[in-house]
């Protein structure tokens, strides 16, 4: 589902990622850990074509995305769920409004909308919550609303950058449970994290960087890499 | 189509402040160049006025009878310059003396009402009040013999043509100016609007919006913004001018045509709601494409 083969990202002061290649399966959940300053976020952002690499190839779903054109961009964002550790809602609109944001841009009819964004609360443990207003809500809820919208499309990757760092322990391990499970209906998820807690109560291969280097899990197990 | 009218109006509602403080910096441009637009038109006006205004006297010499005084306004009244033309007599001259110049009175009743010479007042038809067609009117008067001195104020006009010329250059160059600072503040301020709005553009960015998908609503909002803005400067610039303006003209009675303090021509007035319009749409487009290609 994704590989990268020798990835550079260079700054003007320094290299972010230093020749990093990276095989993960699809429907696999992957963990990208390290210290602040490792390249965690870096290596989510060229993912979602937020940066683009200073050198090497990445390929997800077998497509060249390094080499990807502003215009294509959109296409590949629709097939990948982003979440953040800031949540990024908008606190004036409800918890549907801020879901369905992503379905309009596929265009999808009113009809769909009404369907799909219920269903897909219901999976985050927001049944009924439709019309509040996502400012009101716990730091929780505001990541699950994040997570519904991220794959309220169904995309085949999703990408979690610091997805409980703004929550306490009970509710990150919600949320980890949620991304667990859409995870288990064989959505690819990336999670990056420095949480040893988490990533020892919830064991998947983990990505090791330490100062842009990719120092461990290159490959899954049994993977070629 | 429907949808991104759906959203520049949920855009609307939501940001009603940043809806209003858009609308009223566009209002506050447009009432700026329409208060300019007006000064400059009723200027024009005045001064053009000024030019219709100018009158020919010509003086008779004093052996031409009373008969041929008469005899040459029914000639100059057939002539197709000619608006209107008006027969001063001696009498007529000298009452007009002494009703605005009573201190002349002694002195006339001395050297006798003859001593003021017969006139023709003569109005000539627009299209005839230029230097230079003056200048010809005056010489067939003078080739007649019948008087002794044409007087048209010849400086006068030309004065009120330079000026009108300048007038109109001067307006031209101070309205595209005020254009541009009107576009710059109104530029300005829907770009602090667009930042404030960053969050959204960047959450549609990250679900796959296109360019087109984000800009188009705000491109809409301009619109109708500008729309808004633009009537209500006009609401504004009428009633200033009914108003203001109006109560100045009685105060000061100013020489103004026949229409009085005149209001902006229609299209002018179009030409402001395009302005409007125009400004709302391209600085919503420049802020919101500015603002996508730093997003990445």
């Amino acid at each position: 589902m994704i590989r990268l083969y020798h990835i550079v990202k260079s700054y003007a002061e320094r290299d972010a990622l230093r020749d990093v290649s990276v095989h993960v399966e699809k429907g696999e959940m992957v963990y990208i850990t390290g210290p602040s300053g490792a390249g965690k976020s870096t290596m989510l952002k060229l993912l979602y074509g937020a940066e683009r690499p200073t050198s090497g190839k990445m390929l997800l779903g077998g497509v060249d995305v390094s080499k990807m054109s502003t215009q294509q961009l959109p296409a590949l964002r629709r097939n990948m769920g982003v979440v953040f550790q800031d949540f990024k809602l908008l606190p004036h609109r409800s918890v549907a409004e801020n879901v369905a944001m992503a379905l309009e841009v596929i265009g999808a009819p009113d009809d769909s909308i009404r369907r799909r964004v219920p269903a897909v609360l219901n999976i985050v443990g927001l049944k009924g919550r439709e019309d509040d207003l996502t400012g009101v809500l716990s730091g929780g809820e505001k990541q699950r609303v994040a997570i519904a919208r991220a794959i309220v499309n169904d995309p085949a990757i999703l990408l979690a950058d610091e997805p409980t760092g703004n929550l306490d322990g009970a509710m990150a391990v919600e949320v980890m449970e949620i991304l667990q499970a859409i995870n288990l209906r064989g959505t690819t998820v990336l999670v990056a994290t420095h949480d040893v807690g988490l990533m020892d109560r919830f064991p998947y291969r983990k990505l090791r960087f330490v100062d842009g280097r990719l120092v461990g899990g290159a490959a899954p197990k049994g993977g070629r890499g | 189509m429907i949808l991104p009218f759906r959203r520049a109006l949920r855009g609307l509602r939501e940001h009603t402040y940043l809806a209003m403080v858009n609308t009223g910096v566009i209002t506050a441009a447009i009432v700026l160049l329409g208060v300019y637009a007006l000064v400059v038109v009723n200027l024009q006006a005045v001064v053009s006025g000024w030019q219709h205004d100018v009158h020919v006297s010509a003086y008779f010499e004093n052996s031409v009878s009373a008969e041929d005084q008469a005899a040459s306004r029914v000639e100059l009244a057939g002539r197709a310059e000619v608006k209107a033309v008006e027969l001063v007599t001696h009498e007529m001259a000298a009452a007009w003396m002494r009703e605005r110049m009573p201190e002349v009175g002694p002195m006339l009743d001395e050297l006798g009402e003859e001593a003021l010479p017969a006139s023709l007042e003569v109005t000539l038809n627009d299209g005839h009040t230029s230097p230079a067609a003056m200048d010809t009117f005056a010489a067939s008067l003078r080739e007649t013999g019948r008087f002794s001195e044409v007087d048209y104020g010849r400086e006068w006009v030309e004065r009120a043509a330079g000026f009108l010329r300048t007038l109109t250059l001067l307006g031209a160059v101070l309205g595209v100016i005020l254009i541009g600072a009107a576009l710059f503040l109104v530029g300005n301020t829907i770009h602090l609007v667009v930042y404030a709005r960053r969050d959204e553009l960047e959450i549609l960015r990250l679900v796959g919006a296109t360019d087109g998908y984000i800009v188009t609503p705000f491109v809409i909002e301009g619109a109708l913004e500008g729309l808004v803005g633009s009537v209500l400067a006009l609401v504004a610039l009428e009633l200033v001018h009914q108003g203001v303006m109006s109560k100045l003209h009685e105060a000061v009675p100013l020489t103004f045509d026949n229409e009085g303090f005149r209001f902006l021509p229609g299209g002018l007035l179009v030409g402001l709601v395009l302005v409007a319009v125009g400004t709302g749409v391209l600085a919503a487009f420049v802020a919101v494409r500015r603002f996508l290609r730093r997003l990445a």
